[in-house]
């Protein structure tokens, strides 16, 4: 509990520096924006839908519930996803150790063959589950993986373009962040390749303050060269609700944890 | 092939699609419909005719997957089955997949109990440590990947701990893989000297059913900063029928293993390797000609994204037969039997495309020493959460009758599996 009010305590007195007088360093505006869009609490977990809609309109739809704890703020981090929506993706288990130093860990649980499948490092920029979102969406990028510029600061956002260290690394050549000054959440990014063309769109359509935090509930990627975009929606989240460490491992992939799993009375 | 259409068209009128996304109703997976499952059809037939055999058809299955979960108190209760229509085996099939009640001991222990499909091991479709019955009728048939594994009826305790997971299997009665019958596919036999497909088709003798003939599969497993590293002890039988009773019926020989395996990213990759050793309990000289050998095994593999949506996988796996002078000396049909290294390399490629819509596939084994090699292409289209439809090929080539891919060279096929989800 106490981390929970030094952190909320720290967020308010951040927004109100920010508000006061802008930032100018881009690294520490990324930094920030990381901190809120990825570390809110020191744990939360939240239910999650998709629905991913092609160029002609017909939709699919995806469902399920995310756990995440942090091992350190802005630091190593661990995800577990546990599907229950359709039927043939059914209790499948994706778990994610997210690193700041090394390559993340990232195993997926595929119940019909009782299969523990390891995905490579450098499998992360690929659909996940048929989505316009990249695995590498659902626990982020690191920031050191680009360079940042802040290219300007308008009343309500910083505006910030960032490119790959490794220009192998990611399909873009780079892309443009709009961030929130008030609540540091990335509200807008496009992704522009190799041709200068912006391709690829991520949005947020709701924010609501959830335990003291500003939380995306609804989002949107779209594709801008094929016009398919995939809306998520956020619901059931809560902050700091105490997941343990050992939630995160091999267990849970074979038996997922109810007890996290399963929604609280609100 | 008229009566498929009408099967599959039914479960959609029966499953009519709630809309779980109306704003207000998130699909609560309490309160929604606990049944869910697959209609699927899926005819395959031969390139060219096998004499021995009196179908080219390889697949005629009509099958309904019904799978559903309740949770008593803290316990798991899961089902999962399939019934349906074999038309080569011309029989209605019923296939319980799952049957198992899972529950907690304390904090850090899981049991799970009954009929179930149990994997382990770093292979990809090769099993050194993994000796959990497969089913090879169903993978050269091209069935879903998830067939290969047969169900089997255990005890599952798997203990947790941050020095060490431990897992145990006990199958108090031997399970066989699903093997070669003569049925779909003929078969080498040293004793004919050629293909065979008995009629009635072979059924080998299996074990009495007592205690010690039971499977003990053991596992000792921990994952350090990223390194998967696992030790295997198994007790047992040799999963196919691969020995002969002195009346010279095909039997199952007496089996323990003992292994281990790391997998660890390298570069930008996955690596594992992995070994075992084979102690054929009662041929432990090698000099008994209807007992197969200790043996050997051991792989090495790796897997990569050479570009976006394209992953490749290469393995090398050896097989070394021990004792082979004695298997040599003693044999019958000493031209027949199993080079001393028998090694295999195998390759995956796997193309996905338009998020995951299309995924093209192809694995290949190929062993220099039988030299003969088995190709698998696969395409799935999934058009939607709904439908999905599946085509590939089993081929088979090679120099030599008996070895293990060539002698199947009458049984290359080629397959269409049609899907509905609900």
């Amino acid at each position: 509990m106490q981390k929970f009010f030094s952190v909320t305590v720290a967020a308010l007195v951040l927004t109100c520096s920010a508000y006061a007088e802008p930032l100018t360093s881009a690294d520490e505006v990324v930094a920030r924006a990381n901190l809120t869009a990825y570390y809110g609490g020191a744990d939360g977990r939240s239910e999650v839908r998709m629905i991913i809609s092609d160029a002609q309109g017909r939709e699919q739809r995806r469902q399920f519930t995310v756990l995440r704890r942090d091992v350190e703020d802005a630091g190593d981090q661990q995800f577990l996803v546990v599907f229950s929506q359709p039927s043939d993706v059914r209790d499948t288990v994706f778990l994610v150790n997210k690193h700041v130093t090394r390559d993340d860990d990232r195993w997926l649980y595929l119940p019909g063959l009782d299969l523990v499948k390891r995905i490579s490092a450098g499998d992360k920029r690929t659909s996940f589950v048929g989505a316009h979102y990249f695995y590498e969406d659902v626990s982020g990028r690191r920031p050191s993986e680009d360079t940042h510029e802040l290219i300007e600061t308008t009343n309500e956002f910083y505006v910030l373009k960032h490119v790959p260290v490794d220009p192998q690394s990611a399909e873009f050549a780079s892309y443009v962040t709009w961030i929130n000054r008030e609540t540091f959440l990335p509200m807008k990014i496009d992704y522009t390749n190799a041709a200068g063309d912006v391709y690829r769109r991520v949005e947020v359509l709701a924010v609501e303050t959830i335990d003291g935090y500003p939380t995306v509930t609804a989002s949107r990627v779209s594709d801008l060269l094929s016009g398919g975009k995939t809306d998520m929606q956020f619901r059931y989240i809560a902050y700091d609700v105490g997941i343990p460490a050992d939630v995160f491992t091999e267990r849970s992939l074979r038996t997922p944890p109810r007890e996290w799993l399963e929604r609280k009375a609100d | 092939m008229k009566v498929l259409i009408p099967l599959l068209l039914l479960p959609a009128a029966l499953f009519a699609q709630d809309d779980a996304w109306d704003d207000d109703s998130w699909d609560d997976e309490e309160a929604s419909s606990n049944w869910s499952g697959f209609v699927e059809a899926g005819l395959g037939t031969r390139f060219s005719a096998d004499p021995l055999i009196n179908t080219n058809n390889t697949l005629e299955d009509l099958r309904w997957r019904l799978e559903s979960r309740w949770q008593p108190g803290k316990a798991t209760i899961a089902f999962k089955a399939d019934a349906g229509y074999d038309g080569i085996e011309n029989d209605w099939v019923i296939d319980v997949r799952d049957l198992t009640l899972a529950f907690a001991i304390g904090s850090g222990a899981d049991v799970k109990i009954g009929r179930q499909v149990q994997t382990w091991g770093t292979g990809d479709l090769v099993f050194l440590n993994d000796l959990f019955p497969k089913d090879f009728v169903s993978f050269f048939s091209g069935r879903d990947d998830e067939y290969l594994k047969a169900p089997g009826n255990s005890l599952r305790i798997t203990r947790y701990s941050p020095a060490v997971n431990i897992d145990f299997a006990w199958t108090p009665v031997f399970e066989p893989d699903i093997y070669l019958t003569g049925e779909r596919y003929s078969f080498f036999s040293p004793l004919a000297g050629g293909n065979v497909a008995p009629n009635p088709p072979l059924s080998a003798i299996e074990p009495g059913e007592s205690f010690s003939n039971g499977e003990f599969a053991l596992r000792l497993f921990r994952t350090v900063s990223g390194r998967e590293y696992a030790v295997y002890a198994y007790r047992g039988y040799f999963k196919q029928p691969n020995a002969l009773t002195p009346a010279l019926e095909a039997t199952f020989a007496p089996m323990s293993s003992l292994g281990a395996s790391l997998r660890q990213p390298v570069g930008p990759g996955l690596f594992n390797t992995e070994v075992s050793y084979y102690d054929s309990r009662d041929d432990r000289d090698g000099d008994d000609p209807l007992l197969p050998n200790d043996q050997f095994r051991f792989l090495l593999g790796y897997e990569w994204e050479a570009k976006p949506n394209f992953t490749v996988g290469l393995q090398y796996y050896l097989e070394w037969t021990l004792d082979h002078d004695a298997l040599i000396a003693n044999s019958p049909f000493p031209q027949y039997e199993p080079d001393e290294i028998r090694h295999l390399i195998t390759n995956r490629l796997t193309y996905r495309a338009n998020r995951d819509k299309y995924t093209w596939s192809l694995f290949t084994f190929f062993s220099p020493s039988d030299r003969d090699v088995y190709l698998r292409p696969v395409f799935t289209y999934r058009h939607s959460d709904s439908w999905s439809l599946t085509t590939g090929a089993n081929l088979f080539d090679g120099r030599d009758e008996h070895t293990f891919f060539s002698q199947l060279q009458d049984a290359s096929n080629i397959y269409l599996r049609l899907k509905y989800n609900y």
